[in-house]
């Protein structure tokens, strides 16, 4: 199985070269129509910059990295694979005849592209268990055949794979046979994909799968690993409900004719779509008893359904066309009611000419993973905003017309040219979005797709009880870093007492003020009931008012009509009315993030409130906790009775008779589920006038957890224990310390005795009864870090080491490794930081590998203006190697290092590093002691950019083609002082 | 050397009770001890009169030094007597104890061999309680009489059971505690650990972590504890359901629409189980089907 071997067929009509991507792959040999072909095998991502030069700045580095990804992007007719068309043939082409080339290649250990689990045990591998499946970020079928590794060449596929008699082999379209060999040990597995497809989109997953065929759907067949059958029952039970939406909003029949689901381990993404199959981690999969995970896990599957319409059936025609395709999947989701909210977020610097990035964005391969994120977000968002323009309606008849069309031109067997249909580009979606609803969107998409950041507003206003008209001021900030200038309307809802009104303003460069008239007199109407926007009359205590003004609340683009972030001045009690009034779960979360500002009795009511309040969306609710503590900490001096929230605790959750005592767990409301879990943890981080966690509240967390009891609940408490150790953890403040004396028992602080207990007590029984996911090993783990970082226990990193290790459970690992690099970060630990980058050298799972180069870069031991004694030559040359070399086989990791390197070093080369200019290589201390830290930046500035000019003369000769690129690509003008920022949105939980 | 031996041997046989036996026999062994003591000390031949007065007297002797003993030891708290006790017994009763030494070590004391030691076994008295019943009259003498009244009487007791909810709470969250803590403790004694102090191992001790070589199995599957309690609540439920199914029957039509719709549901439910079944070999899926043999033919390219 570590070894594939295969005969490709392609047909292509094309010049006299050939070029196809291909790597890892050992090519024996190429035949173009039964003609033996020379071919010439070049990757230049193998290794980006060939030179073992003092080069060392990540400018030259990305500019060359991106060179080198062009040159073997196949959207541009490139690849890696040239092969020449033998001469005899040349005629052939003239005459437009279909060539056919046939390539022999094998693949030896895969680094990359295709990734083994075997679980290292006694028996055979299907016993042990052991799979592989292919995986890799974007276009990535390059590492394990050769092909045209474009979303945008469509083909159709004859597939075959000879496995092992007791695996399954499962892969792309339909299964058409399965034969044994001829000594019965084997069997292949015949797949035909009538529907023409992109190479990226092609999969496969072998390995001893249990196989359930979905009860509802036939065509619908579910694989997962050994042992877990009744999960994956219970996982993939509802998905015929999530094909019936599709099938109905889309009002389009799915385009395949089978579906796969395929649970694999170790998974390098949690979904991953591919033409008519799906890879999950098996993660995902969770029995009845599973409360949290099922909304993501059903997600997750409703993702990647809504992907085989838009990003496997639809492909996209090239990278700048991504967004919609996303966009597109992220909306079904939406629309899907899966999610329960919207994700909001912003900043997109795509189609950016003067980016400040420290990567290329012209292709997929160079882009950092958490641009990559923000990216998603955005294009969500856009597409919101076109469903606002032109109503959902029509949204749906622009997909049910792409869809349409795509699937007429997938019945054309034997037309190629018609397959086109079946791309989406950005000009063809709008304009298809023109002729469906008439209205002209290209304004909406030069402002938010071509431009990137966001609109900050700052407001205020004034009410003038002379004209009874409210003057509002809008002020615009649009110099800082990732702000855009926004001119247009812009909504305003004014809640009065006489009901709620919309006006619209025109946003221009410099009209600030704005006069809205106010529809009802300040005079209060006695027991009249107030209408609210959505029709509903309340009744309200009014007597917190402003007796001249009528306003109740005013909110500034309520609809989100316009990406975004609103700082808007309004008094107390307008924010309290909008939270317990306002209907719109948005404007409720706005209210709660403004009111922790005003730490008022009358706020700590309306929260108190809301938290009772039923009806209230749990979210709000669960965010009003953490405020209400916020709220309490800034009023410890004057707060009365109980702590916070703990008698409305004890009041929903508590027995009456005995109110320290917590009732047995009944999971059966979610809502209040969600609520039990958070008030703990928010309740945590109340402190006293010490600024130390009261006494009561740790007692009472500590009792929550010595009277809970599961054994007559439907649902398991694995989540809820986790968040009471995560309580615990909140509650822990710095311990003090006496003239730096040494941790240890004997002056350990009993309250921090008491949790420990709990701690070892909870993470011992881990090891005899796990819970699912380990959720409370993770939270102890956590929890422990921040007592060490408190300063009760020693700090050390033994611990966490021996749980980061390969062979445990992956959240265990993430949650150890996160704090190793969190010691490495504060102990500023030179071992630990080799430790850790070993780790991303080696180990076997490539997620994990991700992950260690995100922490680090999100908790970095130290950064680029840091004087810090981890930052040395050595390391330098070691991350240099990392990701010039060593991370040649993923791109997703590459990203990863490239964005470390800069986040330790920055863009221009690293301070610590010898001056070239000098021309004298220094060591270390020399130099420290040579340079004037004031003169680093611009010494350093002027010399990057002689260098480069210098380099750009003497480029490796076998990279001669990438020069030619490198001059293509427009250079930052200013490097060395920019920073990447990624423009903040508002974020709705 | 005298006729010591076969003294009373006639008389004990009649009430043989082992106690006795073993009284008899170590009486004996006494009766040995005077009479190597009496040829040591030079006599040929002793009456049995006077045999049995030394023995008498020598067992007094015995009795009263392990009586005192007994007594100093208890004395002083101790329920083994020691040496030292003995010794003040000794010069209490007059003794001169220095003597001892040189008498035990004497040249031609006679050694005797120490006594089989058979203990007897004790065959415990039934237990009787009260008096046994005699027959009421419609029940024929000839019957077997009644058992002891302690097999058949029972005894009420009148201790208040416990109820209280706050302290059946708390009883059964301390017990769990308390057994929890045990049970992590001796894991975490009878195998590797890790501490978060390093100066102490036992006061915070950690199960160290173990890989695993297949790590999502324990990960995600239920544990059995958690599929018995689903199987319960589960059960719990169903019996709840089929309550609120039956009552509804027997109350007006107001509830008739829900009853509808739970009919309806029963059906689905009905049909789509029958149809599983049913269906079961009838699903056409290709993953399902057999795999086929290879064509045995000639044409190998």
């Amino acid at each position: 199985m570590n070894r594939k071997k295969g005969d490709k067929g392609f047909e292509i009509a094309n010049l006299n070269r050939i070029k196809l991507n291909s790597k890892q792959c050992r090519i024996y040999r190429v035949r173009v129509n039964d003609l033996e072909a020379a071919f010439i095998y070049n990757d230049p991502t193998l290794e980006v910059c060939h030179h073992e030069s003092k080069q060392r700045n990540l400018n030259y580095f990305s500019n060359a990295y991106a060179a080198a990804v062009s040159a073997v992007d196949p959207d541009a007719g490139n690849g890696e694979l040239c092969i020449k068309v033998p001469s005899e043939l040349w005629k052939h082409v003239d005459e437009l005849k279909v060539l056919k080339v046939h390539i022999n290649f094998s693949l030896d250990q895969p680094k990359g592209g295709l990734h083994f689990v075997v679980p290292n045990v006694e028996g055979s591998m299907a016993e042990r268990g052991a799979h592989v499946f292919s995986c890799g970020y974007q276009n990535s079928t390059r590492f394990w055949f050769p092909c045209v590794d474009s979303y945008s060449e469509l083909c159709t596929w004859k597939l075959e794979y000879t496995v092992d008699a007791a695996m399954v082999a499962v892969s792309n379209g339909d299964l058409v046979e399965t034969i044994y060999t001829h000594d019965m040990r084997k069997k292949t597995f015949h797949y035909m994909l009538t529907i023409p497809t992109a190479a990226s989109n092609i999969s496969l997953a072998i390995g001893p799968f249990e196989i359930l065929v979905d009860p509802y759907m036939h065509e619908v067949t579910h694989f997962c690993l050994p042992q877990l059958l009744p999960l994956l029952k219970h996982t993939t039970s509802y998905l015929h409900e999530v094909f019936e939406f599709y099938e109905e909003i889309l009002t389009c029949r799915y385009p395949y004719s089978c579906f796969k689901t395929v649970f694999i381990d170790e998974a390098y993404v949690e979904v991953a779509a591919y033409a008519s199959m799906s890879i999950f981690s098996t993660n995902l999969l969770h029995s009845a008893m599973i409360i949290d995970e099922t909304p993501l896990t059903r997600r997750c599957l409703a993702q990647s359904l809504a992907q085989q319409f838009f990003g496997c059936f639809i492909s996209r025609m090239s990278w700048s066309d991504e967004w919609e395709l996303d966009q597109i999947v992220a909306y079904e989701l939406k629309t899907g009611g899966v999610l329960l909210h919207p994700i909001f977020g912003g900043g997109k610097e795509k189609d950016n000419p003067a980016s400040h990035l420290h990567f290329s964005i012209k292709h997929p391969h160079t882009l950092s993973w958490e641009y990559y994120t923000m990216f998603q977000c955005k294009a969500h968002l856009v597409m919101r905003l076109i469903e606002n323009r032109i109503s959902m309606e029509f949204m749906l008849q622009v997909f049910n017309k792409l869809l349409s069309l795509a699937s007429t031109a997938s019945s054309q067997k034997f037309q190629s040219h018609m397959w086109s249909q079946m791309l989406v580009s950005t000009s063809g979606f709008l304009k298809s979005i023109s002729n469906v609803s008439g209205k002209d969107i290209q304004p909406l998409i030069k402002q938010w797709v071509d431009q990137s950041g966001v609109v900050k507003f700052y407001g205020s206003f004034a009410f003038n009880r002379k004209r009874n008209v409210l003057e509002l001021e809008i002020k615009q900030d649009y110099t800082s870093p990732g702000t855009q200038k926004y001119v247009g309307p812009l909504k305003v809802t004014v809640q009065e007492l006489d009901g709620s009104f919309n006006h619209t303003l025109q946003i221009e460069e410099n009209s600030l003020k704005h006069d809205i008239p106010c529809h009802s007199k300040s005079r209060r109407n006695k027991k009249k009931k107030i209408p609210l926007m959505n029709g509903e009359e309340v009744d309200m205590d009014l007597s917190a008012m402003d007796a001249d003004s009528p306003l109740l609340w005013i909110r500034i683009d309520p609809d989100m009509s316009v990406l975004r972030k609103v700082e808007f001045e309004q008094s107390d009690f307008m924010w309290q009315y909008q939270l317990r009034y306002e209907r719109d779960v948005v404007a409720q979360e706005e209210s709660i993030l403004a009111l922790e500002k005003f730490p008022t009795p009358a706020s700590r009511l309306a929260l108190t409130d809301i938290l009772e309040q039923e009806q209230c969306f749990y979210r709000v609710r669960m965010l009003a906790c953490f405020c209400l503590a916020k709220i309490a900490n800034s009023m410890v001096s004057t707060w009365t009775g109980p702590p916070a929230m703990k008698s409305l605790f004890t009041r929903m959750f508590c027995c009456k008779t005995c109110p320290n005592i917590v009732k047995t767990n009944n999971f059966m409301s979610f809502q209040s589920y969600f609520l039990q879990k958070t008030m703990p943890v928010a309740m945590a981080l109340l402190r006293d006038v010490h600024n130390l966690c009261p006494k009561e509240v740790l007692t009472f967390i500590l009792d929550l957890i010595k009277y809970n009891d599961n054994r007559k609940n439907k649902f398991s408490d694995n989540y809820y224990r986790a968040e009471m150790i995560d309580a615990l953890a909140n509650s822990v403040t710095p311990a003090v310390s006496v003239n730096n004396e040494v941790r240890t028992l004997d002056n350990l602080n009993p309250d921090v005795r008491l949790i420990l207990e709990e701690i070892t007590r909870f993470l011992n029984m881990e090891k005899l009864l796990p819970s699912y996911r380990h959720t409370i090993t993770v939270s102890c783990l956590r929890a422990i870090r921040v007592l060490q970082k408190n300063g009760h226990v020693p700090s050390d990193p033994a611990l966490f080491k021996s749980y980061a290790e390969y062979g445990h459970f992956v959240d265990i690992r993430i949650a150890a490794l996160e704090a190793v690099v969190d010691y490495t970060k504060v102990d500023r630990s030179y071992e630990e930081l080799q430790w850790l980058l070993t780790m991303i050298q080696n180990d076997p799972v490539p997620y994990v590998r991700h992950k260690i180069l995100n922490m680090l870069t999100r908790n970095p031991p130290f950064t680029k203006n840091m004087d810090s004694p981890l930052c040395n030559e050595a390391l330098v040359d070691q991350l240099w190697k990392l990701m010039n070399s060593g991370t040649s086989h993923d791109w997703r990791l590459r990203c990863g290092a490239v964005d470390l390197y800069f986040t330790l070093f920055g863009l221009s080369r690293p301070s610590c590093l010898p001056l070239p200019e000098l021309g004298l290589v220094l060591n270390l201390k020399e130099k420290k002691a040579v340079l004037n830290p004031t003169i680093i930046p611009e010494a350093v500035f002027s010399n990057s950019q002689e260098e480069e000019e210098v380099d750009m003369d003497t480029v490796h000769d076998s990279q001669a083609f990438i020069y030619h690129h490198l001059n293509m690509l427009e250079r930052p003008s200013t490097p060395g002082t920019m920073s990447v920022h990624h423009a903040k949105g508002w974020c709705v939980i | 050397p005298t006729a010591t031996a076969g003294a009373g041997g006639s008389g004990s046989k009649q009430d043989s009770t082992p106690e006795d036996n073993y009284y008899l026999a170590w009486r004996r062994r006494l009766q040995v001890v005077v009479s190597s003591l009496l040829t040591e000390a030079g006599f040929e031949s002793a009456q049995k009169a006077s045999v049995e007065t030394l023995t008498e007297m020598l067992q007094s002797y015995l009795l009263e030094i392990g009586r005192s003993a007994k007594s100093y030891c208890e004395h002083t708290a101790r329920t083994q007597p020691t040496l030292s006790d003995i010794v003040v017994t000794l010069v209490e009763m007059g003794f001169n104890v220095e003597t001892l030494p040189a008498y035990a070590m004497r040249s031609q004391r006679m050694v005797i061999t120490a006594p089989p030691v058979t203990s007897g076994p004790v065959t415990p008295k039934a237990l009787t309680a009260r008096q046994k019943k005699s027959h009421p009259p419609h029940v024929p003498s000839h019957f077997p009489e009644f058992p002891d009244p302690h097999t058949y009487i029972k005894t009420p007791m009148y201790h208040e059971p416990l109820s209280d909810y706050q302290v059946l709470r708390e009883k059964a969250a301390s017990q769990r505690r308390d057994v929890e803590r045990a049970l992590t403790r001796f894991m975490a004694k009878t195998g590797k650990t890790q501490s978060l102090f390093k100066d102490d191992v036992s006061t915070f001790p950690l199960i160290a972590a173990r890989p695993f070589t297949i790590p999502y199995l324990t990960a995600l599957l239920p544990s059995e504890l958690e599929m018995q309690q689903m199987e319960e609540t589960d059960s719990l439920e169903q019996d709840e359901q089929t309550d609120t199914e039956i009552l509804p029957l027997h109350i007006n039509m107001d509830e008739s629409s829900a009853e509808k719709e739970n009919a309806s549901v029963l059906q689905q439910n009905a049909s789509l189980s029958g149809s599983q079944t049913g269906e079961e070999n009838l699903i056409d899926n290709p993953y399902l089907r057999p795999v086929k043999k290879p064509k045995i033919c000639g044409e190998v390219n």
